[in-house]
């Protein structure tokens, strides 16, 4: 799946394979293609608006099928850390989130310059072998690694939450696909000089890889911060619940007249919120990322 | 002399790459691949956590063959994956081909259309149980006007799934419109002007010239929306828990419920084994039909 096209410029206007029309035929093409956009948009904007609407609501109002808000209820976003255990929940999301982009950030990198800059016995197994992986839906392996992480004692832990994303296929092949532009001269002068791999590989390629790591710290990070089915199974205390799961179980906690809509949304709102931040203000990257992403969880 | 100096030095150098891959490759032998054979082996036995595991051979295999319930949730998954992907390469090729020109407000549209990529998962599917609620939901709202209202989607066997495939649609479309804008990009212009000095029309151009283009694209879009919504759980558990009934129970949600709900390790491994294979022969009919020509 080499052939994702991660590279390709994504984000900025692009030049038009147009062709000379007349103007009244431009003009209606533009009205048409307009409308045509704008009903698009609003069907695929309007779930995340109500949202924010919702959580900003009253119970009542929520109950009464209100659009808007009469007045913000800004307390909502107040109540939700006040009435759940909604700051552990957080605070375990950016946890495991963190450790998992961190680890993913090492390992990838480290083995994309393995596969991109040495020859080693083995190598094209090593990589097909990697490949493979990818093919593998998670379902399949959620069972077995249950068991596994049952067996280590690591149900309700960090560790049994991290590791089984610590390393992504789909990020091996990122990093190797950038690691593989950066000169074997800088590489080979450092060696003569005397410096050791590691030093090269911390001192030299990784700052080299910067703009590789940020792509790929974005696509690890909007990936875990929405993993449901894992924590699902490997977390079943409050304690060790992240937000997706946590979420989830707050809605599921009350019948659907006592359930507290107005706060989950609040909490929804802010579980949404990290992603919304990097994707304005790395949007480049985010959709390169996310055009890639497709290959790798739900 | 020299020959023995460059050989020690790819010695040097290969086991440096050893080592800078082996964390990655023990990492996929343990978590990935040891699972796999775990799940074959757990797959032959009688396994409740609870009393050690007794050795059934195939019988959960037979028993999984037999099983109404699972060849409902295949069913299940059959119809949420047919009808969720084939809008979806509709619709997003079509956003994808209206967005590969240039034009005013292009950014502003490209900004709304990724909101729900924004949106995770999770939290899309609790939005979305709230918009379905049959008195105060978002489409009650739009649809009571029209005389539509008190539809009870998620309580309805026959609207439930179509309800599970509206949303998967609406959050699926933008993912994919940016991957196919990608394969666009990739298309040279010059074709398309060669092409129209030519005298060919848009949808000659489209047809001789964007659509063979494309193909390896479209071909990793039609694998990855298929084995993504093959695993699709997270609308079902959190909309409707697999029902009314068992209307959408899909696979995973029934291989969840086997192993956590009644414990039944051996039975839910032999299941998620036989998505694997399904899933393996579905990629290979696809790249058998739509493998990339030595054309394209």
């Amino acid at each position: 799946m080499g052939a994702v096209p991660l590279t390709t410029q994504l984000g900025d206007e692009n030049r038009a394979p147009g062709r000379p029309a007349t103007r009244a035929r431009r003009r209606w093409g533009l009205a048409w293609r307009h409308s045509g956009l704008l009903a698009l948009a609003a069907v695929l904007v309007a779930p995340g608006m109500w949202m924010v609407s919702a959580s900003l609501m009253t119970q009542a109002e929520v109950l009464s099928g209100a659009i808007l808000p009469a007045v913000p209820q800004w307390r909502n976003y107040v109540d939700i850390f006040d009435r759940f255990p909604f700051g552990v929940f957080f605070r375990n999301s950016v946890l495991v989130t963190g450790s998992v982009v961190l680890l993913n950030l090492l390992f990838c990198s480290m083995a994309g310059y393995a596969l991109a800059k040495f020859n080693f016995l083995g190598k094209r197994l090593v990589f097909a072998f990697i490949l493979t992986t990818i093919m593998i839906p998670f379902t399949v392996i959620a069972i077995p690694l249950y068991l596994v992480v049952h067996q280590l004692g690591w149900i309700n832990s960090y560790q049994g939450l991290v590791a089984p994303f610590a390393v992504s296929a789909f990020g091996i092949f990122l990093m190797r696909q950038f690691m593989a532009s950066i000169r074997d001269e800088y590489l080979d002068a450092a060696r003569v000089d005397g410096a050791g791999e590691l030093r090269i590989f911390f001192v030299i390629v990784l700052p080299l890889a910067r703009p590789a790591l940020m792509t790929l710290a974005i696509l690890v990070f909007i990936t875990n911060w929405d993993e449901f089915f894992w924590p699902l199974i490997a977390a079943t205390s409050d304690e060790y619940r992240t937000l997706p799961v946590g979420l989830a179980k707050l809605q599921e906690a009350g019948t659907s007249s006592s359930t507290q809509w107005h706060l989950i949304m609040a909490g929804a709102t802010i579980a949404v919120l990290p992603i919304f931040v990097l994707f304005l203000a790395f949007r480049r990257q985010f959709m390169q990322a996310t055009s890639g992403l497709a290959g790798l969880n739900e | 002399m020299h020959v023995l100096q460059r050989q020690l030095r790819l010695d040097h150098k290969s086991r440096t790459g050893l080592l800078f891959a082996a964390p990655a490759v023990a990492f996929f032998g343990v978590l990935y691949v040891f699972p796999v054979a775990f799940a074959g082996f757990i797959s032959l036995q009688d396994w409740n956590l609870l009393n050690p595991p007794r050795w059934v051979g195939l019988a959960n295999y037979e028993k999984l063959l037999a099983d109404t319930q699972f060849a409902n949730s295949a069913l299940v998954t059959m119809q949420y994956t047919v009808g969720t992907v084939v809008p979806i390469w509709v619709i997003s090729l079509g956003l994808a081909l209206m967005m590969n020109r240039s034009f005013r407000g292009w950014n502003g549209y490209m900004t709304l259309f990724l909101v729900p990529a924004v949106v995770s998962l999770t939290v899309w599917s609790i939005v979305w149980s709230m918009i379905y609620h049959p008195s105060f939901g978002l489409l009650q709202a739009i649809l009571s006007p029209i005389g539509l209202g008190g539809i009870r989607w998620l309580d309805d066997p026959q609207l439930a799934m179509p309800a599970l495939i509206i949303l998967s649609i609406v959050k699926g479309t933008p993912v994919y419109m940016l991957i196919f804008l990608a394969g666009l990009r990739g298309i040279p212009p010059d074709y398309y002007d060669a092409a129209s000095l030519d005298g060919a029309g848009s949808v000659a151009r489209f047809r001789h010239i964007t659509m063979p283009l494309l193909k390896p694209v479209t071909l990793y879009v039609m694998v990855y929306s298929i084995v993504i919504a093959f695993q699709v759980i997270t609308p079902a558990f959190i909309l409707t828990g697999g029902g009314p009934g068992s209307a959408t129970r899909v696979i995973p949600l029934f291989v969840y419920d086997q192993a956590f709900k009644f414990l039944r390790m051996g039975y839910a491994a032999a299941a998620s084994l036989e998505v694997l294979a399904a899933l393996l022969l579905i990629t290979l009919v696809l790249f058998r039909l739509f493998g990339r020509d030595p054309r394209a």
